[in-house]
């Protein structure tokens, strides 16, 4: 069996659960038009390699293991639809469409590459994405904010929201920047200052300024 | 002679101020937390045959916010003709210290790098990689030790501050647009087109319409494209790039210890954080007036027994009666005033140093930061208050670190009131305490804390709110060392022998002249309704309070003076307790020092200023009358 066809189940998975979640051999089956019957076969055989859990009438949900692999594919993506809409100016859905069937054969180098011609750094993540891929299906970001995570809890920043662009400029300036990761070391009370290592730096920031950071948890 | 301009920029904490000693041999105050310089300072070292003009800036995160410091930063950046811009990096964060680095290599300045605190060997570096990348030298140096000042020296000397080439991985976008805005004004260079669409005013200001209205549109393209603003995106990279770096050039040798962060975690934990809280500022105020008291008395006697009657004798000798009397009151104005200063004034100073470079104060302020929300102000009002307890002036200077107005209107209103200098400290303590029983220290301690509570929410429910909020790095916990700790004491407290001891000689000669011609009494009779009719004190110490407003420390002094002229040598014959405790009353709360009035003029402007001090009176007058009715009732 060629590979393509395995990867192509693991980013669609990926795609339907984004990383946690289970879906159902139906909905995957329908997601990607083949036969239910089909899937359940393939979904046997990866569930043999350890890149998902798959229990009959349960549903379907991505190992660690299988999460990496697909979160890496994703990029892969990613980068080669921004590389063809961006740089070569093919619209998107072509674009789409060919990336799923280079995805799967070019090089981590060869990404990385292409992504540094683009521009602009591209994460497994959706969110450099101008059209999310995964079709009607809506993209859920699990993401928080750094005032609702739990002390211990590490992340890496997604975005900064706040009403206040004093506030957006100050959390930059001292070092809260999107792709960085963080992790919430001591909160001192509820609404009290949250402490937060962030590099090599620990930095207190208030509630209110916890909350204009939200991260994508590990 | 050749003059070489330098100009130290970093951010908060990296040393500069230590380096800036190291350099130049003049002593600035260095702490450890970020904020301590609140203004430049600069001094000149001779170096073979040039000058070299050295200029410590505040410390600041990064050239993008357009707050107050960093705008000073900024200009002293583009406008003063720097020979060379030394960036001042940590060695044990290079990535955060990268950032800034990059912002100033991108305004194509002359700058090189200075890798300070390289004595911890926490990494290993690659330097000649690390400049080859940036494109400026790189120059280990260790501020604490002096190891690299040499040749930092010697760099700057020899002139090897580069234009760096270095250029982050933008965006293509972003590249896109400033190319485009370098084609629309060919004066635009690349780094102030970055400023430019990071909407730094100092750039953005100059900037002609037609670029300001693309600007603006190109923002809004891009933040449509990728979801975030243009400098957030700017950042992003900048950050990636200085990780990438930091990845690249240095590797880890040491962990930090966990020793260390726990008892970090503890300070900070609200269970085990109040109790060590408390305990560190019951410590404090137990130490004063312990240690204070013990000392004050030792030093008495001492003086005593060096002096002796030296003064006296001399003025009789010179100046005949009138001689003797002017003698004698410096004499005693001369040792009291020592009884106070050395050992409350330095005691704090060595207790306050020694809490300022452990890096334990702001770990208070985190605990405190609710606390003091009630009062309208943040966490960090926690700082200046304890500097106040030194002196009020660097408390109302330091209170830039905060960027509200109003909560620094709240705050300093709230030092003058009710944050004691040490000289007033001093006061409360060896006066009041000494001489009415120590009970009522704690009593006006109390008050005091009282009183600021309600200014603070006085004033919080009258001012219109504005937003702000607490960001604070958290320096690592260290062993505070004896060198800076005295160093900084001595810094602190010179200034007391140097104006305030000239300052009591003056005015004690004005004050014998006064009663020899018998006006002392016709000057201090008009405010007698106040002294004597509302606060119940002796009407001569109009004269106390006013030299007060120069300098604190002058009150007391003047008070054994005036006890003098009254033909009394033991000042408890002078006043009763009951009048120590008004008089301490009166004098913890009265009008700021001159001093700190200008510090707030300068901060605030006249009208805060105006209304702060007038608010002092009034409310030192009302508690005075309040205190000396019910004593009178139960004393």
């Amino acid at each position: 069996m060629r590979n393509d066809n395995r990867e192509d189940y693991l980013i669609n998975i990926l795609r339907l659960t984004d990383g946690t979640g289970t879906v159902r051999t139906t909905e995957l089956a329908s997601y990607m038009q083949v036969t239910p019957a089909s899937v359940t076969e393939m979904l046997k055989i990866l569930s043999k390699e350890g890149l998902v859990n798959y229990q009959r009438y349960r549903g379907v949900s991505l190992t660690e293991e299988g999460v990496l692999k697909a979160r890496e594919l994703r990029r892969k993506h990613h980068i080669m639809e921004r590389f063809l809409t961006d740089v070569l100016d093919i619209d998107h859905e072509q674009a789409h469409d060919q990336a799923c069937a280079v995805e799967h054969s070019i090089s981590e180098e060869t990404a990385d590459k292409m992504c540094r011609m683009i521009g602009t750094k591209i994460d497994a993540d959706c969110t450099t994405c101008k059209n999310p891929c995964n079709d009607g299906t809506v993209t859920i970001v699990k993401c928080i904010a750094v005032s609702k995570m739990r002390q211990g809890d590490k992340g890496k920043i997604s975005h900064l929201s706040s009403g206040e662009s004093t506030m957006v400029r100050k959390l930059i300036s001292m070092g809260f920047v999107p792709g960085r990761d963080i992790q919430l070391t001591t909160s001192v009370s509820d609404k009290g200052a949250r402490i937060i290592k962030i590099g090599e730096a620990t930095i207190a920031i208030d509630k209110d300024m916890a909350s204009a950071i939200f991260v994508n948890l590990e | 002679m050749t003059n070489i301009q330098v100009a130290l920029v970093g951010q908060p904490n990296v040393g500069k101020s230590m380096l800036f000693t190291r350099l130049t041999g003049v002593g600035v105050i260095t702490s450890n937390y970020p904020g301590t310089t609140v203004e430049f300072d600069e001094a000149t070292v001779n170096y073979k045959d040039v000058v070299m003009h050295v200029h410590d800036l505040p410390g600041t995160y990064s050239l993008s916010t357009n707050s107050e410091d960093e705008k000073v930063v900024m200009e002293m950046l583009c406008d003063n003709n720097n020979d060379v811009i030394a960036v001042v990096a940590d060695s044990t964060n290079l990535e955060s210290s990268l950032v800034l680095a990059i912002e100033v290599c991108e305004l194509g300045l002359p700058t090189m790098m200075v890798l300070n605190k390289f004595d911890l060997k926490r990494f290993d570096f690659d330097i000649d990689t690390l400049t080859k990348i940036i494109g400026i030298p790189v120059i280990p140096v260790s501020a604490r030790t002096g190891e690299g000042v040499d040749n930092l020296l010697k760099a700057i000397y020899e002139k090897m501050a580069r234009v760096s080439d270095y250029r982050v991985q933008y965006d293509g976008h972003i590249v896109n647009y400033v190319k485009e805005i370098m084609a629309m004004d060919p004066s635009i260079t690349w780094g102030m087109a970055i400023k430019m669409m990071e909407g730094v005013g100092h750039y953005i200001e100059s900037a002609s319409d037609d670029v300001r209205k693309r600007i603006e549109e190109m923002n809004e393209e891009f933040t449509s494209i990728h979801g975030e603003g243009m400098n957030v995106h700017l950042a992003r990279d900048r950050y990636g790039d200085a990780h990438i770096i930091a990845m690249t050039v240095c590797k880890r040798t040491e962990q930090k210890s966990s020793r260390k962060d726990r008892i970090s975690e503890m300070t900070i934990n609200p269970s085990t954080g109040i109790p060590i809280l408390i305990a560190v500022l019951v410590a404090t105020f137990a130490c004063l007036i312990f240690v204070g008291g013990l000392l004050a008395e030792g030093i008495e006697t001492l003086y005593e027994n060096i002096v002796g009657t030296a003064l006296s004798d001399f003025g009789r000798q010179i100046g005949g009666e009138l001689g003797e009397a002017i003698m004698t009151g410096i004499d005693n104005g001369i040792s009291a005033i020592l009884g106070l200063v050395i050992p409350y004034i330095m005691v704090f100073y060595i207790l306050l140093g020694i809490l300022e470079d452990s890096g334990y104060l702001p770990r208070a302020v985190v605990l405190l930061d609710r606390t003091l929300h009630k009062i309208g102000l943040h966490g960090n009002a926690f700082i200046p208050m304890m500097v106040g307890l030194g002196c009020n002036v660097p408390a109302i200077l330091s209170t830039r670190i905060i960027r509200s107005r109003r909560e620094r209107i709240i705050l300093c209103t709230v030092i003058c009131m009710a944050v004691p200098c040490s000289a007033q400290l001093a006061t409360i303590t060896g006066v009041t305490g000494r001489y009415a029983g120590f009970v009522w220290v704690l009593v006006l301690l109390i008050l005091l804390v009282a009183l600021g509570t309600i200014s603070g929410i006085v004033l919080n429910s009258r001012l219109k709110y504005e937003p702000s909020n607490l960001a604070m790095e958290l320096p690592e916990l260290q062993m505070p060392r004896l060198r800076n700790v005295l160093a900084k004491m001595w810094m602190r407290t010179s200034d007391f022998f140097k104006l305030a001891v000239p300052l009591l000689i003056v005015g004690c000669i004005i004050i014998e002249l006064l009663v020899s011609y018998g006006v002392l009494d016709e000057i201090v009779d008009p405010m007698s309704w106040l002294t004597v009719g509302l606060l119940g004190l002796p009407a001569v110490t109009i004269i106390a309070f006013i030299a007060g407003i120069l300098r604190k420390e002058m009150s007391y002094g003047m008070l054994v003076i005036l006890a003098g002229t009254q033909g009394i040598t033991e000042i408890t014959d002078f006043m009763t307790p009951h009048q120590f405790i008004v008089f301490g009353v009166v004098m913890s709360i009265y009008l700021p020092c001159l001093a700190t009035m200008t510090a707030m003029y300068r901060e605030l402007g006249l009208k805060e200023t105006v209304k702060i001090s007038l608010a002092t009176i009034i409310v030192a007058v009302a508690i005075g009358s309040i205190f000396n009715a019910v004593l009178n009732v139960i004393m």
